[in-house]
């Protein structure tokens, strides 16, 4: 029963990313290139696709986008306690378009075109607790107050809510997107978990790519792509039952898409750094893609397509080219019965970048109903060693 | 071997009446008890689906009030970090009238081991949640939507109001009439908009109720299977009875192969054919038949369940709202269980032939004499074993004595079969001393004398049918009489309970204008209004000192005015009526027989109720019968039970003066209040509905009662069919010495009446031990309720008039054969002896 | 007192109709005995049948004490066994539900003839002294045959018809039985038809036909 059960939830999560999945068989196709990982490599057919010049104006953009397939609020934060102990959280609101716009059912009660879901988890030292939790939305249902729908996303003020899991504005009758609250909790008792943070903009939005269009391949396919990587984060964190006061930094990711991947790439490796300098950088690498069925570790790196944003501390951002980032695996950590790299080399020779990224602890693996990796890094100078910063690291697709 | 078991069956091509009768008993037996194994399968096999789906699976939130939830409560309870899944449930009616019920679900939110997961198939989440949507539904529900299994596939049958249900997914684990798809689809279909109908959670993950809200917990929910197993124990008690009957044919039928065929033996014998492998060629023929009568028992016995099936659903659904299908859903093991019972029930039955052949002396001879010795020492092995269950069934009712009144269903059950057993033991050693008797006494009279000295000779064959009869007889009797004081008891109760010509149903919150509105009517007279709520009982203080128990229960709301109380229906109270009902008026309360029997509870005793909000312990000041109802349940004054658990209205009962106009009556409170058309009901409808209920609940005690009695007849046909040939030789020679036919006829009868009267008569105070055992303690154990004991002598005349009827109706076929056969044939039958 | 007038009786078998007894006349005068022999199979046992009103024949007629036996209703004839004959059958035919003794008073007590003394009598000369108790199948076969031959006795009826009356009997028995069953006769002043294919129970009877293919002719014993 219970078995059945769990298929079925699988299913529900890879319908959350892709829609044409029928039975348990074709779960393990998704890990395949053939669609990229989790189906984002799909053909989006009906859907709006991301394009160059697309000039993105605030705040509307806060909001979802119900004609692209895809869409994430995305908030990662590096943040330590009161007795210096480095804590690590992770919240995420994704939306799935469930058909085109032009297939859309009329907004009666309960119908839905758009399915919700959304991860945290929250991370200390060994201790890594996950969660998730699913929803249902029209979006083209009356939205006028959060009892309106069971998730969606307000603006005005700024409301992203999937049931009890919420990022707000702290004031409630502005549009402001700098002070937000983030709410979230889970389990009972002992394993109780979750956070209340207060969330302070300390620089301005920043867009990737071509003023927001992020190239996810080699072909011109991408997202609409932007963050706030300047959260300033103050409140208490909850773990294992046991609640602590915390601050630190914390990274917001706002993407949107119909089609991300390459229907070849079959996941990718993402980062965002906090620099003690102040500078952020972001960098990713999409795997495959490219002619990515050699064994050549140079033709590998070559298939595979990488991305990037160097900003200031002001804000200015500086858009990264695939053959300016080199990325290299030092070490692997089998987490979840697969080989994880957990040390990277990342060189970035434009901003003059080298640096080794280290997970100090490789268990933070998601056991979402769709797995992967994503957890708290340190930043060492590879030539001294000097501790340069943290961030945070994605790794699908393994 | 095969030589040797072609030469055994070769007697039944001489012989095809006892074959008949042999594959006859086999087919009966296991004919009735295949089928009431495949209606008990067939509804375990509903509970257990119903189970796995929500009932009893999941917490539910209501309102205290009883109004629905709407969906902006939900997402609020959700945002407030509620683990709750919204649910729709409702009726749809398809185009032949069926009534389905209609349940919608968020996949999303449910929790995780449950519906969903048994109504799973292999289709995508999209699929389910998007449009055109599914309708999951199981096998045996296509019917009611007219589609052909094979066509079932995502088939839209169009339903009675002319809207298509989404595509059809098959999903065997789901219970029988219900549908199951996303509350989205659900909601388009019962055009809830923003309604939903229940709230639930996963068990146990909420830890109390929000606010202004009433928290079920699911394992309070009782399931089905254990509501009604009592039923099915009755069932299955009653399968097994007639399975031994007809077992009584078989008994009779191969005794008399097997003494027909000891000359045939013994020849073998002779010959050189050892014992053992005339044990095993018996043994082998015994199986061959046995195949034979049991499977085609199980074919009819398919038959017999598929054609009650409707009833004894229609009874579990209005008895305890358990849904049960109406088709027949058989597992492997019922099959081959069907087969092993039938083939063990030969084995058993035949079991004294074998161990006759086994001991077969070939040169025995004067076999008349052995026989009579040997009917004699069977005689007394039967007194003694009669006396055994006697003593069996004494022990057990002692024991029973000193167990909580409703424990010891099984015993109960145990004593019954005791008592039958032991009648049925002692029923030929009391016939014999009987006919011994009457024919000292009767010596005078050579033909009187004769009929009785000749009974004793047909005795050995006829006991076995003559106990059958008994069983028969008796158990017809006891539950009879028991569905008889049943209905008594019943009736008057409802009469006494129903004391408003109307009743009135109307939304929650519309009582309170309602009953101002009334208060001006100058024709209502009184104003009963009931209130209903769920508590648990926490802890009980009895003489012996204080329990915790936990016990989840009924709250009852009644007006105790003057037209109710004088009626109002008392087992036991604390002094009298009168200081009950005072004490209850003073906030008092009076609990019904079933929690006081579940619960060993008396008047004066004190329960702790609690409910959200509230806790309260109170005096119990009486007893009260509540036949039907399988919970325990408090009642207490209406305003109490508003006051003290805040209990909604649930229904006002309207007491009118003499003169009063119902009808006008009725039009203006519809009118007024903008009530449908079933928010009144007439006391005789709702009578008309109880009784209905009542008699639905024993057709199939009844039915199967009838075929038990049917089959007891042709038990005793059988015996005397197959020994009427030697009967025939018995009257020749009488007839030779100048008696005439038809006064042999007559005597024939008379014998056989007699013996059936005499049965009859032993049936009597057996059967009224039997009710006393149904009423006294199955029924207490079962469903928590005591009946008085009603005797009927009508039905103890009907009772003898059956056994004599029944004998007559056997006998007169071989006596009509006897009667017509012409003097040569007896002649000659004479001669070729 | 028995007269037969030219019976015919004609039995349908499977190989056609056998004709049993053609043209048949006899008469039987009160204290008469007779013996009636031929092969099996001749018509002794259905002339028995006949002549006991077992059976009717298919033309002419069978008179008992001068009344045409066919002509009585069923009852009567019934009545008319019970109280003017006495039948004693090769296979006893004893009611095995009934002790000796019961056996033994069974016809007169049916015929409401019941003499104690007489029975009494009868037990004492029939040798079953001390076996009242018993029941038939406890009885040896020569004491089987008395017994119905003091059943049949016992209402001291004016005729007395016995088939194949020592049949089941060794030699020295049927001697025995035979000779009780005439001094009995005798003593009774009963009329007596035996059916037998034995010339030595012929031998001491009044007359002797043979029955032959169907008719009937004087016979020496």
């Amino acid at each position: 029963m219970s078995l059945r059960l769990r298929l079925t939830l699988r299913l529900l999560l890879l319908a959350t990313v892709a829609l044409t999945l029928y039975g348990c068989d074709e779960e393990k196709q998704t890990e395949t290139n053939s669609t990229g990982f989790a189906g984002l490599g799909q053909d989006a057919d009906g859907f709006r696709h991301a394009e160059p010049n697309q000039p993105l104006s605030f705040p509307q953009e806060h909001a979802a986008h119900p004609d692209y397939r895809i869409e994430w609020w995305y908030l990662t934060a590096n943040l330590e306690d009161t007795a210096g102990e480095p804590v690590g959280l992770q919240w995420t609101l994704f939306r799935q378009a469930l058909m085109p716009p032009s297939e859309r059912p009329a907004p009666t009660p309960w119908v839905a075109d758009q399915l919700w879901m959304a991860h945290m988890a929250i991370s200390q030292g060994e201790q890594h607790q996950v969660a998730e939790r699913f929803g249902r939305s029209h979006s083209q249902a009356p939205l006028n107050t959060p009892q309106d729908s069971q998730a969606g996303v307000m603006i005005s003020p700024f409301y992203a809510w999937l049931d009890d899991w919420q990022l707000k504005a702290q004031e409630s009758d502005s549009s402001d997107f700098s002070h937000l609250t983030l709410t979230a909790y889970s389990g009972e008792g002992a394993s109780r978990f979750g956070y209340r943070l207060e969330l302070t903009a300390e620089g301005p939005l920043v867009l990737h790519g071509e003023e927001g269009f992020s190239q996810k391949a080699a072909n011109g396919q991408g997202s609409m792509y932007y963050s706030q990587p300047f959260w300033r984060i103050n409140g208490e964190v909850t773990i294992n039952g046991e609640t602590k006061t915390v601050s630190g930094r914390g990274w917001l990711d706002r993407e949107w898409s119909s089609q991300l991947l390459d229907a070849r790439q079959s996941g990718w490796d993402w980062f965002s750094i906090h620099f003690d300098d102040g500078h952020k950088l972001m960098a990713f690498q999409l795997r495959g893609g490219g002619n990515g069925d050699s064994n050549d570790a140079d033709q590998e790196q070559s298939a595979d397509y990488r991305s990037g944003t160097w900003i200031t501390p002001q804000g200015d951002a500086t858009p990264l080219a695939s053959d300016d980032i080199t990325l290299t695996p030092l070490a692997t950590s089998t987490v979840a019965g697969r080989n994880v790299p957990t040390q990277w080399r990342l060189e970035i020779p434009s901003v003059g970048i080298d640096i080794n990224i280290e997970a100090p602890h490789a268990n933070r693996w998601m056991t979402t109903s769709v797995p992967y990796w994503e957890g708290e890094v340190v930043i060492n100078d590879r030539a001294s060693g000097e501790s340069l910063g943290e961030g945070y690291l994605e790794m699908t697709g393994y | 071997m095969i030589r040797v078991l072609s030469t055994l069956l070769s007697h039944y091509r001489r012989h095809p009446g006892q074959l008949i009768m042999l594959l006859l008993g086999l087919w009966v037996a296991s004919a009735l008890w295949s089928g009431i194994q495949a209606i008990n399968a067939t509804a375990r096999d509903s509970y257990a689906r119903a189970d796995a789906l929500f009932d009893t699976q999941l917490d539910q939130l209501e309102r205290r009030d009883g109004t629905p939830f709407s969906r902006a409560e939900y997402h609020a309870l959700r945002q407030a970090g509620l683990p709750v899944s919204p649910m729709l449930e409702g009726e749809i009616i398809t185009q032949d009238g069926t009534r389905l019920t209609l349940i919608g679900i968020d996949p999303l939110t449910l929790s995780s081991d449950n519906a969903l997961a048994q109504a799973n198939t292999s289709a995508s989440l999209s699929d389910f949640l998007t449009p055109p949507w599914q309708t999951r539904v199981a096998p045996d529900t296509l019917a009611a939507l007219e589609i052909a299994r094979e066509n079932a596939s995502a088939a839209t049958p169009t339903l009675a109001d002319g809207k298509t249900l989404p595509p059809l997914v098959l999903a065997p684990a789901l219970p029988p009439d219900t549908l199951i798809m996303d509350i989205a689809a659900a909601a388009r279909l019962l055009e809830s908009g923003d309604q939903l109908t229940r709230i639930v959670a996963a068990p146990g993950a909420l830890a109390e109720a929000p606010p202004g809200l009433t928290l079920t917990r699911a394992t309070t929910l009782a399931s089905p299977g254990q509501l009604t197993e009592s039923f099915h124990l009755n069932l299955t008690a009653l399968g097994l009875l007639a399975w031994v009957v007809g077992l009584f044919i078989v008994q009779a039928a191969l005794g008399l192969a097997l003494e027909q065929r000891l000359g045939m033996l013994r020849t073998l014998r002779v010959l050189g054919v050892s014992g053992r492998s005339l044990v095993l060629a018996l043994s082998l023929e015994l199986f061959l038949l046995g195949l034979f009568g049991a499977l085609a028992g199980i074919a009819s016995g398919v038959w017999l369940a598929r054609s009650l099936l409707p009833d004894v659903a229609a009874t579990l659904n209005s008895l305890y709202g358990a849904g049960v299908g109406q088709e027949l859903n058989l597992p492997w093991h019922y099959w081959v269980g069907g087969l092993a019972v039938s083939l063990a029930g030969l084995l058993l039955a035949g079991s004294g032939v074998l161990w006759r052949a086994a001991r077969l002396n070939m040169l025995e001879l004067g076999q008349m004499q052995a026989w009579r010795s040997g009917y004699r020492r069977q005689l007394s092995l039967m007194s003694i074993a009669g006396a055994l269950a006697l003593s069996s069934a004494l022990a057990l009712y002692g024991w029973l004595h000193f167990q909580s009144p409703g424990d010891g269903l099984v015993a109960g059950f145990g004593l019954i079969a005791a008592l039958l057993l032991a009648s049925a033991l002692l029923l030929p050693p009391f016939l014999a001393l009987v006919l011994k008797v009457l024919a000292r006494l009767a010596r005078r009279r050579p033909l009187i004398h004769w009929a009785l000295a000749d009974m004793q000779l047909q005795l050995p064959r006829l006991s076995l049918a003559m106990m059958a009869l008994l069983i028969a007889l008796a158990t017809n009797l006891g539950v009879g009489s028991m569905v008889g004081g049943f209905r008594l008891t019943f009736l008057d109760w409802l009469d006494q309970r129903l004391v408003a010509p109307l009743y009135l149903n109307a939304p929650t919150e519309q009582y309170a204008n309602i009953d101002a509105w009334l208060a001006d009517r100058q024709e209502v007279f009184e104003r009963l209004l009931t209130r209903r709520s769920d508590a648990t009982l926490q802890a009980a203080t009895t003489p012996e000192g204080s329990r915790s128990l936990g016990t989840p229960i009924e709250l009852y709301g009644i007006t105790p005015g003057e037209s109710l109380t004088p009626h109002w229906p008392l087992l036991a109270t604390q002094q009298d009526r009168s200081s009950a009902w005072a004490a209850f008026s003073d906030g008092a309360i009076f609990i019904n027989e079933q929690l006081a029997t579940a619960e060993n509870l008396s008047p004066g005793d004190r329960l702790t109720l609690s409910a959200p909000g509230a806790n309260e312990t109170l005096t119990i000041a009486a007893i009260y019968p509540d036949y039907g109802n399988p919970s325990g349940q408090v009642l207490m004054a209406s305003p109490q039970l508003a006051a003290r658990f805040d209990a909604p209205p649930s229904s006002m009962g309207l007491v009118l003066s003499d003169d009063a106009d119902v009808d006008t009556l009725r039009t203006a409170l519809r009118e007024r209040f903008d009530l449908g058309s079933d928010a009144l009901s007439d006391q005789r409808e709702i009578k008309r509905i109880a009784t209905e209920i009542f008699e639905r609940t024993f057709t199939i005690t009844r039915a199967l009662n009838v075929l038990t009695l049917a089959v007891a007849a042709l038990a005793l046909l059988a015996s005397l069919l197959t020994q009427a040939r030697s009967r025939r030789q018995q009257l020749a020679p009488l007839w030779a010495l100048g008696v005439p036919r038809a006064l042999l006829a007559q005597l024939n009868l008379a014998q056989l009446s007699g013996a059936a009267l005499a049965t009859g008569l032993l049936a009597i105070p057996l059967g009224i031990a039997i009710t006393w055992g149904l009423v006294a303690i199955i029924n207490v154990a079962a469903f928590g309720w005591r009946l008085p004991l009603y005797l009927f002598p009508g039905q103890m005349a009907v009772t003898l008039a059956t056994a004599v009827g029944v004998a007559l109706l056997a006998a007169a076929l071989p006596t009509l054969r006897f009667w017509r056969a012409s003097p040569r044939a007896l002649l000659a039958e004479e001669a070729n002896q | 007192m028995l007269e037969f007038h030219q019976v015919h009786k004609t039995y349908t078998t499977p190989q056609g109709p056998l004709n049993v007894l053609d043209n048949v006349s006899l008469r039987l005068a009160a204290g008469q005995s007779l013996a009636l022999m031929g092969e099996s199979g001749s018509g002794k046992s259905t002339l028995l049948h006949l002549a006991a009103g077992l059976d009717l024949p298919d033309q002419g007629t069978v008179s008992f004490e001068n009344q045409n036996v066919a002509s009585l209703p069923e009852p009567t004839r019934a009545r008319l066994r019970r109280e003017q004959l006495g039948l004693v059958f090769q296979q006893f035919h004893l009611v095995p539900s009934l002790t000796v003794i019961d056996n033994l008073r069974l016809q007169a007590r049916l015929a409401k003839r019941d003499d104690a003394d007489w029975t009494n009598y009868l037990i004492e000369r029939l040798g079953l002294h001390g076996m009242e108790k018993r029941y038939p199948e406890q009885l040896s076969g020569g004491q089987q045959q008395r017994l119905a031959i003091g059943r049949a006795l016992a209402p001291r009826p004016p005729l007395l018809l016995a088939d194949e009356l020592t049949g089941n009997l060794d030699e020295t028995t049927a001697g025995e039985v035979l000779e009780l069953l005439l001094s009995l006769v005798r003593e009774t002043q009963c009329a007596l038809l035996i059916v037998t294919h034995s010339p030595q129970v012929a031998a001491p009877l009044d007359r002797c036909l043979r029955l032959s293919h169907g008719n009937l002719l004087e016979a020496a014993p």
